[in-house]
């Protein structure tokens, strides 16, 4: 089935539980083929899906309010959160460390603001460019870049509150 | 420029998403601006995690079948219509033409298959199994050694293709020889900050790339890339002659293709 791996990962990062990330999925696909003649040549099939999804986040499920609460918080320059996490896989114990990460991630982004999780999600979750971006989100390229940057900016504040946890954890 | 302008250019040179006027700028600034030197840089580290993090999520087996089980989604039932003995004669030998079509062209298409296809995806196991240890290297004290190594190993038949990947801080570190169908493929294995690199060369053609990969042409360089993914590995290939060069990785493939279209 095409790009089900992608639109999967796409709305597991939008929605709170696995289960409705399936069901959004699910009602993806419905859409997509009861409405295929909308399909104009040319356009890239998975930003096509990926819209049909946005959309049906943004009507059912962002209106159910079943996602998240955010807090705001402020950017802290000049720290890279890299320093304290362990890099390669060497070993069982990497392994955990590795998919803590893996979730702390995944939580964080779950965590952001709307505005900046949304071209997160599309760009670093989903791989698709700023101007598929745009479309999916009908809003200008400029506006995707410039959310993507504070965006990323706000999650590496988040990771490093994970990061000084751990590492004080450890002392 | 200032560096509140250059913020949303370096998050765009970290997607690749810049054109070259915007490129040049940026790096121009980045060269002279350690602070936004170490933004692209946090940044570059950022998205490789989310990448890494995100990797291993595929959709469960269970969606896959709710999903081609949707009542919603079944094709729609075909009319059918009272037609004359001719017409079902007629679509008869049709359908007995195309069968005796396929049953003449299957062995064809699957020697064309299994000739084409593995080498390109063997490719990305092999990625897989070298990340999980489950391959045995050659290492080098140098990049130099190590082609040299490769070199030898298939008696100098052809030499590996090298990159330099040292700006996203990547190094060769190891090499091995493959064996793929009776073709010999040289792996040189780049690795470093969050990402492992392999790059495969053999002699082949454009048609060992997948039937189903994107093509791109550079029109500078006269060359088609091509990609495609397998089991979350990204990969692009290109030709250089009679030799083929695949890059493989977990990085986004819009990163792979700036990899291969500016360091060949």
């Amino acid at each position: 089935m095409l790009h089900l791996d992608h639109l999967y990962r796409v709305a597991f990062h939008l929605v709170k539980e696995p289960d409705q990330a399936q069901d959004l999925v699910q009602e993806t696909y419905t859409r997509a083929l009861s409405s295929y003649e909308q399909f104009a040549t040319g356009t890239h099939l998975k930003a096509w899906l990926a819209k049909i999804l946005h959309n049906l986040f943004f009507d059912h499920y962002r209106e159910a309010k079943r996602w998240l609460s955010v807090e705001e918080n402020k950017v802290d320059e000049g720290w890279d959160y890299r320093e304290n996490i362990p890099r390669e896989n060497r070993g069982p114990e990497s392994d955990i460390l590795n998919k803590e990460l893996s979730n702390k991630i995944t939580d964080a982004i779950k965590k952001l603001p709307e505005e900046f999780r949304m071209p997160i999600i599309l760009v670093d979750v989903g791989d698709f460019s700023y101007a598929e971006a745009a479309e999916i989100l009908s809003c200008p390229l400029g506006t995707v870049r410039s959310r993507l940057f504070r965006g990323r900016q706000l999650l590496r504040e988040r990771l490093k509150d994970y990061a000084e946890a751990k590492s004080k954890q450890r002392k | 420029m200032k560096c509140e302008e250059a913020g949303e250019l370096v998050t765009a040179l970290v997607d690749n998403q810049l054109s070259a006027l915007e490129r040049a700028a940026i790096e121009a600034h980045l060269k002279n601006c350690s602070s936004c030197e170490l933004v692209y840089r946090q940044q570059l580290a950022l998205k490789s995690e989310i990448r890494r993090a995100v990797a291993d999520l595929k959709a469960p087996v269970t969606l896959r079948k709710k999903i081609l089980n949707d009542r919603r989604i079944r094709p729609r039932q075909p009319v059918v219509e009272n037609r004359p003995a001719w017409r079902v004669i007629f679509s008869l030998r049709s359908a007995l033409a195309v069968a005796l079509l396929v049953v003449l062209a299957l062995p064809v298409l699957y020697v064309m298959k299994t000739d084409r296809e593995p080498v390109s995806v063997s490719a990305l196991e092999i990625h897989q199994r070298i990340v999980r240890g489950e391959v045995s290297v050659i290492k080098a004290g140098s990049a130099e050694e190590l082609k040299d190594s490769l070199y030898r190993s298939v008696a100098g038949s052809f030499a590996p293709m090298t990159y330099d990947l040292s700006k996203i801080h990547l190094k060769p570190v190891a090499g091995t020889v493959q064996e793929v169908n009776g073709r010999k493929l040289l792996v040189t294995i780049y690795a470093g900050a969050g990402a492992t690199v392999t790059c495969y060369t053999f002699l082949g053609m454009e048609a060992d790339a997948p039937p189903t990969a994107d093509r791109f042409y550079d029109t500078n360089k006269k060359i088609n890339f091509y990609a495609y993914s397998h089991d979350g590995i990204n990969a692009v290939m290109h030709r250089e002659g009679n030799l083929i060069c695949i890059l493989a990785s977990t990085m986004p493939t819009s990163e792979l293709l700036a990899l291969a279209r500016f360091t060949t």
